[in-house]
């Protein structure tokens, strides 16, 4: 079956080069069965490209080792869920992955938006067409994932630390987000392309770039949610490159969210958006490719491959193009509407902007100077956590302080009178909340208290924003408060939407500085009887339990765990050994207060032979509002993303499209 | 009311340089970042270093008590060096393995800094540290 | 492995038919141009583009007003040069 494989990816390729060959010249000739051809080859290419995932799934359902694939990435007792997601465990299948997401996707801009954007759509085509062009030829030319061998007796298996809930949805969920990318991008290049000045392809795109956002957004909380209770060294980021690599177009994707909305509102920053979405496309192919080969020293990533020099030739390729096409319509982009003052959204969403991509351009710096020191001074110097926290202080404060302040200013401009009286509550809440954590103790750290006053400050402009709306709506429409409520929400889902979310990244805020901040760390040596004190709890090393399951030594360090007078449970931190893979995974054990968010971090770092243990125990408070942070991010990007039947009759009146279905 | 000049540019171009700024500032006052070298390249290096390489045995000693010896030597070389670490072992830790640690070379021992020794994952798409 | 060889080539006899399908459907097509908007059509988009800014901006000045964002004299302010402006959009687009 592996030759079903090999010639559905070459059909595909094959499929994507004619869509690129017929879409530029349909599109240039303005020849209409010819662009709808090149169309129907992006949807043949993706049921291509699914027959050839099919066989590799069926491969790894069966267990079939002689795909050199299956017999890599899997074992006879892996879990068929594991097996499963084995799809993506390795370089070829994560290639094939990314293609079947992209051919996916790129099926759906076809069919969502064949009726109302046909122009558009003739010069999109074969940009996506092209991209998948590459992807196509890796997997044909450079990583079959079809290769086979003389069967083995048994695969080489999974390695168990990988083998849970996280990372089955940790790189679907982030491909999703940077495939997802690809399609504003490739409309931004439409639009240059059709010589298009209007707004059209933001329209288009606005939910799949929230869309993709989100993914990329949900997949990196996975991910460190993943780090923090499966790994175990007590932090859920380290900076890694491969962090690093989802988090930068994420950023991007965040600044051009918000500039979008300028240019809807305002016909403002037109090549400042091309550029944007450039960068934050090229940042997501640079993350697959940081990932994917070798070329950074990361922990990730350590295998050389053949893949690395393909990627930068062909993320090279994708920024000359881009960047000639937005040189060449340049006079086309030129906006006329000015700022018209230093103190308006328009400006806060600016400055907003640029703190984004400051931060993105130095967190793109911090993970390229190894490479770059290496390449001029012979060796490869590294940043490391110092470099990247103080500029996600430098950069990230004044942008939770935005967060703020942005909802609070009115669009165009704003008298300084009227500021006052919005500004006055959100800044006395926020004063308040300051004096009281110092109270609390939270003075030890000026970063802390910053941090926490504007987190406040934001808190409370967004309370008053819905406040404010509610009773608006309520004087206007009458009913009962919570119809108001809903029905605010209901008819400004972007803006209120947007606001659930700014309150989730709230909770991030404050749970990433309370749990880095304000955590305390000891670590004690312990035989069976000792205590140890950290912050209040008492935790008692009562003994070491081994259990042999069937595929592991599982030992765990029972300790009896107290507050004050009152018992909080048994804690069994410990090590599990594998035989098979002859490898020692750490078990951390994870007491949450589910009250204050607080976690009883403890770690067994080190069992020996006579019974004591070494233990580090750390207590993060307010932890757990990270991954709350989680569900209410979805839950505002969903509000935002949910269709909005008056604003689709509106766009389909404005571009003539009535009583089609117009993608918005 | 129309201005002359656009403020937006005036904007951009003082921010860009306030970002300039805090970064040159904070490279002149931190430094540049920790030299990654193999166990050849040590030689000469007095500062602060991150020591990348392939685990040589015999690992002997308590990484919690007196300290963990072992050999690191070049991915692709001979050349080895005795380490001296303290701190978290990571449970990829093998002899053959790869790790970075950070530390400075004393005497002919590099003395690690506790809590720097990460391992890297042998051959699969995998994160493990300590 | 025959029947991998004949399952790939059923698919690329139906893809491939598939991609041909818009010259199969009209093989004498009386109009294959393009449905590109005119420059007629284009300004008309950008004018009904305007508009629809000029109308938004009124709504929400409307709103942030009523939610005490916008001071009364902001308000009377900003209303003047904005509905001219709406009127302005709407008028152009009618020509």
């Amino acid at each position: 079956m592996a030759e079903l494989g090999r010639a559905a990816l070459v059909l595909t390729l094959g499929l994507v080069l004619y869509a690129v060959a017929a879409g530029v010249y349909a599109a240039a000739a303005r020849r209409r069965r010819l662009a709808r051809s090149a169309q129907n080859a992006l949807l043949a290419a993706f049921v291509s490209t699914a027959v050839a995932a099919a066989v590799l799934w069926a491969a790894l359902v069966r267990r079939d080792f002689s795909f050199v694939y299956v017999a890599g990435h899997t074992a006879t007792k892996l879990p068929l869920v594991y097996r499963l997601s084995a799809f993506w465990g390795g370089q070829e299948g994560s290639l094939l992955l990314w293609l079947l997401i992209l051919t996916g996707f790129g099926a759906a801009a076809v069919l969502l938006d064949r009726r109302a954007t046909r122009d558009l759509l003739a010069w999109v085509t074969p940009v996506l067409g092209g991209v998948a062009v590459f992807f196509a030829f890796m997997l044909v030319a450079v990583a079959s994932p079809f290769a086979t061998q003389a069967a083995p007796a048994d695969g080489a298996g999974l390695n168990p630390s990988l083998q849970n809930p996280y990372m089955l949805a940790h790189p679907p969920l982030l491909y999703l987000g940077y495939v997802g990318l690809t399609i504003p991008w490739a409309f931004g290049m439409g639009a240059l392309l059709s010589g298009r000045t209007d707004e059209r392809w933001i329209v288009a795109t606005r939910r799949w770039t929230l869309a993709a956002w989100m993914f990329l957004g949900i997949g990196q909380l996975l991910g460190s949610h993943w780090a923090y209770v499966e790994v175990g060294w007590g932090g859920y980021y380290a900076w890694d490159p491969v962090e690093n690599a989802a988090l930068m177009p994420w950023l991007a994707a965040t600044a051009f969210l918000h500039s979008v909305m300028i240019q809807e509102k305002r016909g403002m920053l037109r090549v400042w958006n091309m550029l944007l979405v450039i960068l934050a496309f090229g940042l997501s192919l640079f993350g697959t490719f940081l990932t994917r080969s070798g070329v950074i020293n990361s922990i990730h990533s350590f295998t050389q491959s053949s893949i690395g020099a393909w990627f930068v030739g062909f993320i090279a390729v994708v920024i000359a193009f881009s960047l000639t096409l937005v040189f060449w319509r340049l006079p086309l982009l030129r906006s006329k509407t000015k700022l018209e003052s230093l103190v308006s959204r328009e400006a806060t969403f600016l400055y907003n902007n640029l703190l984004f991509v400051a931060l993105t351009l130095t967190i793109l710096w911090g993970v390229t100077f190894p490479i770059l020191s290496e390449a001029v001074r012979g060796t490869a110097i590294t940043v490391s956590k110092p470099y990247y926290n103080f500029f996600l202080r430098a950069f990230g404060l004044p942008l939770l302080l935005l967060m703020g302040i942005g909802p609070l200013v009115p669009w165009r401009r704003a008298s300084l009178r009227s500021l006052e009286r919005t500004f006055l509550w959100p800044i006395g809440v926020a004063v308040a909340a300051g004096v009281v954590l110092v109270f609390l103790g939270g003075g030890s750290s000026s970063v802390g208290l910053i941090t926490y006053t504007f987190a406040a400050f934001v808190t409370a402009s967004i309370v008053f924003e819905f406040a404010r709306g509610t009773r608006a709506r309520h004087a206007l429409a009458g009913g009962s408060w919570l119809r108001a409520f809903t029905g605010l929400i209901a008819r400004n889902r972007r803006r209120y939407g947007g606001y659930v979310v700014h309150a989730a990244i709230v909770l991030l805020a404050v749970g990433i500085a309370g749990s880095s901040i304000y955590q305390t760390v000891r670590e004690r040596k312990l035989r069976p009887g000792q205590t140890m004190t950290v912050a209040g709890y008492t935790l008692a090393y009562r003994s070491l339990q081994v259990k042999t399951g069937p595929n592991a030594t599982e030992s765990r360090a029972l300790l009896a765990v107290s507050r004050g007078k009152s018992s909080l449970g048994t804690l069994g931190p410990g090590k599990n050994f594998y035989p098979v893979e002859q490898q020692t995974s750490n078990e951390v054990a994870i007491r949450s207060n589910l009250v204050t968010g607080e976690d009883l971090y403890v770690i067994a770092d080190q069992i020996n032979r006579d019974g004591s243990v070494y233990f580090k125990v750390l207590v993060k408070p307010a932890v757990n509002l990270i991954w709350l942070a989680g569900f209410v991010f979805v839950l505002g990007s969903v509000i935002a993303l949910w269709p909005d039947a008056r604003e689709e009759r509106r766009l389909a009146e404005r571009y003539g499209t009535a009583g089609a279905a117009v993608r918005a | 009311m129309a201005r002359k000049r656009n403020p937006a540019r005036l904007v951009i171009a003082l921010s860009v340089a306030a970002v300039l700024a805090v970064f040159l500032l904070y490279t002149s006052i931190a430094g540049g970042g920790t030299p990654s070298l193999k166990p050849s390249q040590l030689a000469g290096h007095s500062g602060r270093v991150s020591l990348a390489g392939a685990v040589v045995g015999p690992v002997t000693g308590d990484a919690h008590q007196g300290g963990l010896h072992f050999r690191v030597k070049d991915i692709k070389g001979t050349e080895s060096v005795v380490v001296l670490y303290v701190g978290s072992v990571p449970d990829l830790f093998k002899v053959g393995r790869h790790v970075v640690v950070d530390g400075r070379l004393k005497g002919g021992t590099f003395v690690a800094v506790p809590d720097t020794l990460v391992t890297k994952c042998p051959s699969k798409y995998t994160p493990k540290k300590s | 492995m025959n029947l991998a060889l004949v399952l790939a080539a059923l698919l690329a006899v139906a893809l491939v038919l598939y991609v041909a399908r818009p010259f199969l459907r009209e093989p004498e097509a009386a109009d294959d141009a393009l449905d590109t908007p005119g420059a007629d059509e284009l300004r008309r988009l950008e004018l009904a583009e305007e508009r629809d800014r000029a109308l938004q901006a009124l709504r929400e000045l409307e709103f942030d007003h009523r939610t005490g964002k916008v001071s009364d004299e902001d308000y009377r302010t900003l209303l003047g040069p904005l509905r001219r402006g709406a009127a302005e959009a709407l008028r152009a687009l009618d020509r």
